[in-house]
């Protein structure tokens, strides 16, 4: 075969190559971000969450699947805030992919722009689990979220140029709707505005805040330790005494004692899922805490 | 195939180079009827590192290394005085007794800390998935270091573990002492990467497994050190193929083999018998 034959046919499946798209490979930490990444991706990313919906965001156990999976990433979506300090380093470390190390456009921290709560003034490890960089838990305000979905389409036009009308486009879709949903949540939030809510673990504030809910009340004597005795008598006190009616709990909490503490004040045990369910979107989930939260504080 | 060495090709090395020594190790305290001094010596070396945290050392810093390898060694101390020959107390029970302790200490000294849970669940589930290829050389040069000491020393301590009635002429206190010593310095040292679980299941079921099949020390020996590596691979296999923990899967993969030689064991007594 002459030269002249061959030139157009390697020029036709370089051709070939670069249009044929390449989808982002996206991997998320957990399923909020998760959920986000989709919303912004939609079917121009192939997305991986590791996470599952319930399980404890601080604690997840590797899988070989994992591995693959970063080693193959364009892009890794990490909440941030040392929230998953415990497992995705060595995973990064580990899958030795430079587009995700950490400075690499490739690696997004989703606490980047936003203003987190509880910093601490001092560092102190006999307070428990306090995060230094501030609570890790700021996807369940909405405002939030929309923060989140900004950043998460900024970096995947920049990584794919090819589809960055179509992120843009996705992301103003979400936006709308989450605006117009937010009115709805406030609408059917601010009558309870005020209310009490007992928490396992402190991972609402930034929900309480946007919905001017107290939660300043928790079965955790501090956050990220297991429920004491004498801490859960005090809470029954308190909780009696302010005629606080609701406790939320996570999958992946010892539901028992919210029960048992439930029992003992005649308030109610509510399921509160940290995260969206699987394929549930990030609108609908916080939509589904507003229904129930606010249903159960009505009762 | 290639992603799947890629993948799992430093878990695939960590889990051929390190159980040797464990089967060899595991031979002698089924000899020796003290099936859960690993356990025990484990959690002795657990609770080291809790107080570690709890003086603000971080989990993996030298300093908490000498401070679990410290309580190492005094659990081998309190193994060495208690191997006695009085029968109405077995040592299993005082083994049994400072592993207990040594958890039940433990989750107290990490109650008022939050970085504990995440560390006890570690050193029971372990990370063989991520080990990085630095943990796997220095912990292979530490039991290149054991296995010379053994093989120097392997009068003395095949007489304790295989022929006790027959080692008054060594000072058996001592010898005891170093063989917990650097048994209790193996089994920590392979607990950072496999933890409790793996650890436990390397020492005894290529062991047991043996057992059912051989007699000799060498044939022992051989027999464990190949049920270990086939389980080994098939272990890792599995986990990459079916996307399951992988300490997990290699523990039952074990499991399955222990069934496998029981079964032959049957036929391979029959026909000594016969």
């Amino acid at each position: 075969m002459q030269i002249s034959h061959v030139l157009p046919l390697l020029c036709s499946i370089a051709l070939a190559a670069t249009t044929a798209h390449a989808k982002l490979n996206v991997v998320a930490s957990t399923p909020d971000l998760g959920a986000l990444a989709s919303a912004i991706g939609s079917n121009h990313i192939e997305l991986t969450v590791l996470a599952k919906p319930t399980e404890d965001p601080h604690f997840v156990d590797a899988k070989p699947s994992f591995k693959v999976k970063l080693m193959r990433a364009d892009v890794l979506i990490e909440g941030g805030a040392d929230l998953e300090t415990g497992w995705i380093p060595p995973l990064v470390d580990d899958s030795r992919n430079n587009k995700i190390q950490s400075g690499q456009p490739g690696r997004v921290i989703a606490a980047e722009g936003i203003s987190l709560l509880e910093i601490p003034a001092t560092l102190d490890r006999s307070k428990g689990d306090i995060h230094a960089a501030g609570n890790p838990h700021f996807m369940s305000d909405p405002a939030n979220g929309r923060i989140v979905a900004a950043h998460i389409c900024e970096v995947f036009c920049k990584l794919d140029a090819g589809s960055a009308g179509f992120y843009k486009a996705n992301l103003k879709t979400f936006t709308d709707l989450l605006d117009a949903k937010m009115k709805e949540w406030k609408a059917t939030m601010t009558p309870l505005q005020g209310s009490s809510v007992v928490s396992y673990h402190d991972s609402w504030p930034y929900f309480a805040k946007e919905f001017g809910l107290k939660m300043d009340l928790f079965l955790e004597p501090k956050p990220g330790i297991p429920p004491t005795p004498a801490h859960l008598a005090q809470v029954i006190a308190e909780m009696k005494e302010k005629k606080i009616r609701v406790i939320i709990v996570q999958a992946y909490q010892n539901r028992k004692i919210a029960e048992t503490v439930a029992g003992h004040t005649g308030a109610a045990a509510l399921d509160f899922p940290l995260f969206p369910g699987y394929n549930q979107s990030y609108i609908d989930w916080i939509d589904s805490l507003v229904k129930s939260l606010s249903s159960t504080l009505n009762k | 195939m290639s992603q799947a060495f890629e993948i799992m090709q430093w878990p695939l090395l960590a889990c051929l180079l390190l159980p040797g020594l464990l089967v060899y190790l595991g031979l002698q305290i089924i000899r020796r009827e003290i099936i859960f001094v690993d356990l025990a010596l484990a959690q002795v070396a657990a609770l080291g590192s809790s107080i570690g945290i709890l003086m603000h050392f971080e989990p993996l810093s030298w300093q908490n290394y000498l401070l679990s390898l410290g309580f190492t060694l005094i659990g081998a101390a309190v193994f060495t005085f208690t191997r006695n020959e009085n029968h109405r107390v077995p040592q299993e029970a005082l083994i049994g007794i400072v592993y207990v302790v040594a958890a039940a200490t433990g989750i107290l000294v990490l109650s008022n800390n939050t970085e504990g849970n995440e560390e006890l669940r570690r050193s029971l589930i372990g990370d063989v998935l991520l080990v990085s290829p630095r943990q796997v050389f220095c912990t292979f040069a530490l039991y290149v270091v054991a296995a010379v000491a053994h093989y120097i020393f392997r009068k003395q301590f095949l007489a304790l573990s295989f022929h006790p009635e027959n080692a008054s002429q060594i000072s058996v206190r001592t010898w005891d002492f170093v063989f917990y010593a650097i048994f209790g310095w193996v089994v920590t040292s392979f607990v950072q990467i496999g933890g409790v679980l793996l650890v436990f299941s390397y020492l005894i079921i290529p062991a047991i497994c043996a057992n059912y099949l051989a007699q000799k020390l060498a044939t022992l020996l051989l027999t464990g050190w190949i049920i270990a590596t086939l389980a080994s691979l098939a272990g890792l296999y599995t986990s990459y193929k079916f996307d399951l923990p992988t300490g997990a899967a290699i523990v039952c993969m074990l499991a399955l083999f222990l069934i496998a030689c029981m079964t032959l064991g049957v036929f391979v007594h029959k026909k000594r018998v016969d």
